[in-house]
Parts: C-alpha cells; sequence; structure tokens
C-alpha cells in the first residue's frame, strides 16, 4: 500500500483549557482531494492550524504524519519545507515587505531547506510571469506589499499563486471561498483544479456546499465538535446542503 | 530667605569646568557650576539624565594622527572630513558648492547644555555653501581617532534658493571612550529641497551628542533621518524652524539600540509662520536591555495659522528586558491648526510571523522580514540608490549582530 500524503491519529488539541479538537481520525492518500464540511466552531480552522503549527495550540494527543514523516516534530517553516501548504481563510498583510521578496524568499527557503540550489532570478522571474498570468495577477498587484490592500479575491488568487510555485504535496485550504464573489470563486477553483495531479492530495475546508462544485472532492468529511462524524463520496455534501449540519450532530456518539 | 542646595558636582562635571575654562569659556563654566550637568528633573532630559549617564569626561582632543577607516563609503559621494574637531583639507568640490572653515561653532544660542558645549569647545566649523543643485551624495565624515577624547566639531551649511542636495553625516573613529559633540546649522534657502540623513557609527565604547538646527525659508522641503547605531550612549537634538510659508519638513529617525545602549533622538519644532506642515516619524528598536528614548516636541507660533503637523513614534521591543520612552509635546499659540501626536509601541506581530514561517521561511529570516518592513518608511523615501543601500545593510548588520 502507497503512504499516505496525510494521515492523521487520534488528534486531539486545545487551546488554554478549553479542548477543540477530540479525536481526529484522517487518511489522505496521494493525489485524492477531501472535504471538510462543518459549522462555524466545529474546530476546522483549528485542524487547519494546527496541522500548519501555530503555536497557541496545545497537542495533548494523537500524531500526524506527512508523507510517512512526523508532522508535529516540526517547526512551521520545516513543515513547509516538508510539503506542507496552508492557504489561509485570512492572508496576513504585512507592511513593508513586497509580495516579490516575500516569494523569493519562500521559494529559497524551501529549496534551501531541501537542499535544492537558490532559483536564479530570471527563473524565479519567469516562474512567477506564468503563474500569475493563469490566476489573472498583473504586475503591478506583485510589486504591492504582501496582501496589503488586496481586495479579498486578490488575497485569495495570491494564495493559490503561492501554492503553485511552492509546489507542495499536501494543500489545506482553510475557507477558500469566504469572501468571493462567483467571478472570483472561479478563477480561483480553476488555478486550484490545474495543481490536482496523482502525487498532491488536497484538504479543502469549507462551510458551504458551493465550494465543492468547482473544486470536486474525491472524499467529503463531516466535522462536528472536533472530530469527524461521517464520511462518504461528494453527494454528502449535497445532503448536508439540503438537511443542515443538525443530523450528524453526536453521530459518532 | 530662600535657602539655596548648591549642587553636588561629580567627576565628569568638574572636568568639564575646567575644560570650559581653559577654553576661556567663563560664562559656560559658571553654568556648570551652578547647575550641574541635567538630571531627570530637567524635562528635556527626563529620560537621558546625563548627571548618571556621563561618568567621566576624556581630555579634550589633540590632532588626530592617525586615521581609522571610513564608517560608511558611498559611491560617488564627495567626502568632506572633521577630525577631532579640526576641518582636514577637502579635494576639488563639484560645482557650485563652496568649502571653507570658520573659527568657533555655528549653533544659534539655547538653553541647553549640548548646545552650550558645542558653543564654547568647537575651535572652527566646517563651512558649506550649495550655490545650486548638487548630484553627488556630500558625505561629511566626522571623527574621533586615537586615545579617548573630548572633542567639539561643528558644519554650517547654506543652501541657496532652489537648490538640492543629499548630505550624509558619518561619526565614528577609534575604539576608544570619546565624547562627541557635534553641531550641523542648516538654512535652506526658497523652495530648496535637502535630504539630511546622520548616522551614528562610534563605537560602543563612546558617547556622541549632536544638535542640528535647520532653518526653513518659503517652500523649501527637507527630510531628516538620524540613526544611531553605534556609541554607548547618544543623543540628537534636532531643531527644525518653519520661517517660511509653504516650508515642509519630514522629520525622521531610528534608534537602534542593543544590551547596555542608551539612544535619545530629541526633536524640538517651531512652526514660526503660518502655512507650515511638518511630518516627524521616529521608530525605535530595542532588544537586551537596550534603552530607547525619543521626545517630540511641536511648537506652533500664535501666528502660524493653517500649520499641519503631526508627531508620530513607533517602538519595536525586541525583548521583555528592552525600554522604549516616548514623549511627544503640543505646544500650540495658534487657534486654526491641524496638530497630533501618536505613539505605539509592541513586539513583532505573531500572525506575521506565523504567516512567513508557514510559508519555509525560517524564524530568523521572517524576523528580519518583519523588522526591515517596519523600517521600510524610513529608508524608501530616501532616493539616491548608494545611499539607501547603505542604510540597509547598517540596519541588517546590527540585526545580524543579534546583540
Amino acid at each position: 500500500m502507497t503512504t499516505p500524503i496525510l494521515e492523521i491519529r487520534n488528534l486531539h488539541a486545545r487551546i488554554e483549557d478549553r479542548e477543540i479538537l477530540k479525536g481526529v481520525n484522517l487518511i489522505i492518500p496521494p493525489g485524492e482531494v477531501h472535504a471538510v464540511m462543518g459549522r462555524n466552531g466545529s474546530g476546522k480552522s483549528t485542524l487547519s492550524y494546527v496541522l500548519a503549527g501555530k503555536e497557541d495550540y496545545e497537542i495533548t494527543d494523537g500524531e500526524v504524519l506527512l508523507d510517512g514523516e512526523n508532522l508535529l516534530d516540526m517547526e512551521p517553516h520545516e513543515r513547509a519545507a516538508a510539503g506542507l501548504f496552508l492557504a489561509f481563510q485570512y492572508p496576513i498583510e504585512i507592511p513593508g515587505v513586497a509580495t516579490m521578496t516575500f516569494l523569493k524568499a519562500a521559494i529559497n527557503s524551501q529549496r534551501k531547506a531541501r537542499g535544492e540550489g537558490e532559483l536564479s532570478t530570471p527563473d524565479f522571474m519567469r516562474a512567477v510571469k506564468t503563474a500569475g498570468t493563469e490566476l489573472n495577477i498583473d504586475t503591478d498587484m506583485l510589486k504591492r506589499p504582501l496582501n496589503v490592500g488586496f481586495s479579498g479575491g486578490e488575497k485569495k488568487r495570491a494564495e493559490v499563486l503561492q501554492m503553485a510555485l511552492l509546489q507542495p504535496k499536501m494543500c489545506i485550504l482553510d475557507e477558500t471561498d469566504s469572501g468571493l464573489d462567483i467571478d472570483a470563486l472561479q478563477v480561483v477553483s480553476k488555478g486550484v483544479n490545474a495543481l490536482r495531479n496523482g502525487n498532491r492530495s488536497m484538504l479543502v475546508i469549507t462551510h458551504y456546499q458551493r465550494l465543492l462544485n468547482h473544486i470536486v472532492p474525491d472524499v467529503v468529511h463531516v466535522f462536528s465538535d472536533g472530530r469527524i462524524v461521517e464520511s462518504g463520496d461528494k453527494d454528502l455534501a449535497l445532503q448536508l446542503e439540503a438537511k443542515g449540519y443538525a443530523d450528524f450532530d453526536g453521530a459518532a456518539a | 530667605m530662600a535657602l539655596t542646595v548648591p549642587v553636588r558636582l561629580g567627576t565628569a562635571e568638574n572636568t568639564l569646568i575646567e575644560q570650559l575654562n581653559s577654553v576661556g569659556a567663563a560664562a559656560e563654566a559658571e553654568r556648570i557650576t551652578v547647575a550641574g550637568l541635567p538630571t531627570r528633573r530637567v524635562e528635556s532630559y527626563h529620560y537621558t539624565d546625563l548627571k548618571m549617564l556621563l561618568k567621566a569626561i576624556p581630555p579634550l582632543a589633540q590632532a588626530a594622527n592617525e586615521a581609522s577607516a571610513p564608517a560608511l563609503r558611498i559611491a560617488g559621494a564627495y567626502q568632506l572630513m572633521i577630525a577631532n574637531g579640526v576641518v582636514q583639507a577637502a579635494s576639488t568640490a563639484p560645482a557650485g558648492v563652496i568649502v571653507g572653515k570658520t573659527a568657533g561653532g555655528v549653533l544659534s544660542t539655547r538653553d541647553d547644555v549640548l548646545v552650550h558645549l558645542n558653543g564654547a569647545l568647537a575651535k572652527e566649523s566646517l563651512t558649506l555653501t550649495l550655490e545650486n543643485s548638487v548630484d553627488p551624495v556630500i558625505q561629511i565624515d566626522r571623527r574621533i581617532e586615537g586615545e579617548a577624547a573630548h572633542a567639539a566639531d561643528s558644519v554650517k551649511i547654506f543652501v541657496a534658493d532652489g537648490a538640492s542636495a543629499v548630505i550624509l553625516e558619518t561619526f565614528s573613529g577609534s575604539d576608544a571612550a570619546h565624547v562627541g559633540n557635534h553641531g550641523t546649522y542648516m538654512a535652506l534657502g526658497k523652495n530648496a529641497v535637502v535630504t539630511h540623513v546622520t548616522v551614528d557609527l562610534s563605537s560602543r565604547s563612546a558617547a556622541h551628542f549632536a544638535s542640528n538646527e535647520y532653518h526653513l525659508a518659503d517652500g523649501a522641503k527637507l527630510r531628516t533621518l538620524v540613526i544611531h547605531a553605534g556609541a554607548g550612549l547618544s543623543r540628537t537634538q534636532v531643531f527644525p524652524r518653519y520661517e517660511g510659508a509653504g516650508a515642509h519638513g519630514d522629520i525622521t529617525g531610528l534608534n537602534l539600540v542593543s544590551d547596555g545602549q542608551h539612544a535619545d533622538i530629541t526633536m524640538d519644532a517651531l512652526h514660526a509662520v503660518p502655512g507650515t506642515t511638518s511630518q516627524p516619524l521616529f521608530k525605535s528598536i530595542a532588544r537586551g536591555r537596550g534603552k530607547s528614548v525619543v521626545q517630540g516636541k511641536l511648537v506652533v507660533a500664535r501666528d502660524a495659522q493653517k500649520t499641519d503637523a503631526k508627531f508620530m513614534h513607533q517602538g519595536l521591543m525586541l525583548s521583555d528586558e528592552a525600554e522604549i520612552l516616548s514623549k511627544p509635546e503640543l505646544e500650540i499659540y495658534a487657534d486654526d491648526v491641524v496638530c497630533g501626536h501618536g505613539s505605539t509601541c509592541g513586539k513583532l506581530d505573531e500572525d506575521s510571523m506565523f504567516y512567513l514561517e508557514s510559508r519555509g521561511i525560517p524564524t530568523a529570516e521572517a524576523e528580519t522580514m518583519l523588522v526591515r518592513g517596519f523600517l521600510e518608511e524610513l529608508v524608501d523615501p530616501i532616493e539616491d540608490e548608494a545611499l539607501a543601500e547603505a542604510l540597509h545593510g547598517i540596519i541588517d548588520g546590527w540585526l545580524l549582530a543579534g546583540k
């Protein structure tokens, strides 16, 4: 059996005294796109932050393997270099840091961590230009400080641009549809779909089924009260949309 | 009967009195005898108690016999040097630049001990007249060389109507416990445009004091940037005077302090006539037990209606033990003005750090990026590329030193 790209076993995490993840189990094989759906406050975003390594959370039990490696032992930047990418629900605005400087630092840091040489400036510029064209990102946007003054759509397109440049093994998309109109949703989804391949896996976190019309998942999981309570194919998302989350509350109890 | 308690004079004060008497500055000597060095009870020295901080004053500087390496080299710059208070011979000046020297100091009298000391102890001043716009950066390299010395020097600069220039002053020297007291007087003619950058790169064992006085005529535009990145104790006083309608000042500064350092930027600005504007912007970065002080006073004269001025200070704490002290003051006698002040202080933003790290950027590099980003507002407006690059180099050097 091939090694799953992501394997989460009995993951428990809390912030201060409040337990938020209460035993998450999830296996994502290479090339599959899994969706996690759940209502606000069910712990979906916490799951994405815990996987990316945000400090605020304390892991109390369980383990996470990224392509067979122990993810929880790594610093956030090591996780990125190992192939994990989190597309933020709310990308952070960083005044004074030019977008291009940031992109180059990110790419080269990861290459360095993997023992690869730095990308030359012309190669880097070419890569950004190619990826940017697909996402309707013009050079003006790249000249601005990172995410500063970007519209909701621009921020999400910039996240997908980073994903395209960094070529991660495992992409986590946290509420990528939030703040997007239909046109922007299509551009972003197209960008994400272009990155789907047999080796790259994705975890798409959302509470609307709408996004899943554009990024069609292989497996849908329902998240409730800090764990996965039901899994199925993409039709499960349609059922959820029709009936709401209430039927699934306490399903695993 | 009023009871006067005589001030107890310390070693530093006694040496100063001796030195002042030796150059015939009896009035200044008397002033120190009566008042001593300013303590925290003197408002403008509240956070920089010179009586506490200045333990000893080295002997008055003798002519320099040797020179250390230049602290900063800017490609293509026209360089002038003052070593141990003595104006050095200059190379051929660019067209329209007249270089000379005069006896004595240059600063206008004001009730301030550093200004008094500079006036009494500066033997000669470098004078610089810019008759037209000057392309190359003019660098005034001010040094204190040899054994520990107390040196005073001064520079007087006239910028003709409509002329523009970029002037850099660097302060450096040998690795000894010098006390430097530097004065710069600059008069900007009508519509003159000047960028004036002063960078302290003297050794950690030195004390660096500078007082920069500016007079702006109608429509003159001044950008200043003070960087403290050297001496253990530093204070730069900035005195802009907006004396002509339409005059504008972007008065900026940066304290980079590490463990054991104390850096102070004190601005006292006067908006003297109607229709002048200024944007003072200062930043502090402190680590270890470093201490940064920024004081900014805006005085608006009774006639100076339509003054638009806002003082801003932003502090970044890189350690829990660091101290950043900020004091804005507004003294407004006119009734139709827009004046304000703001001050913020904090650590590096955790969400920004996480965002950068989540993209694979290691912690130290992410910190450097955020600090550079924090300072970009100060360096970005410096249009001369070689100069901006050199300033980035100083900031990066400080960050890399890490202590």
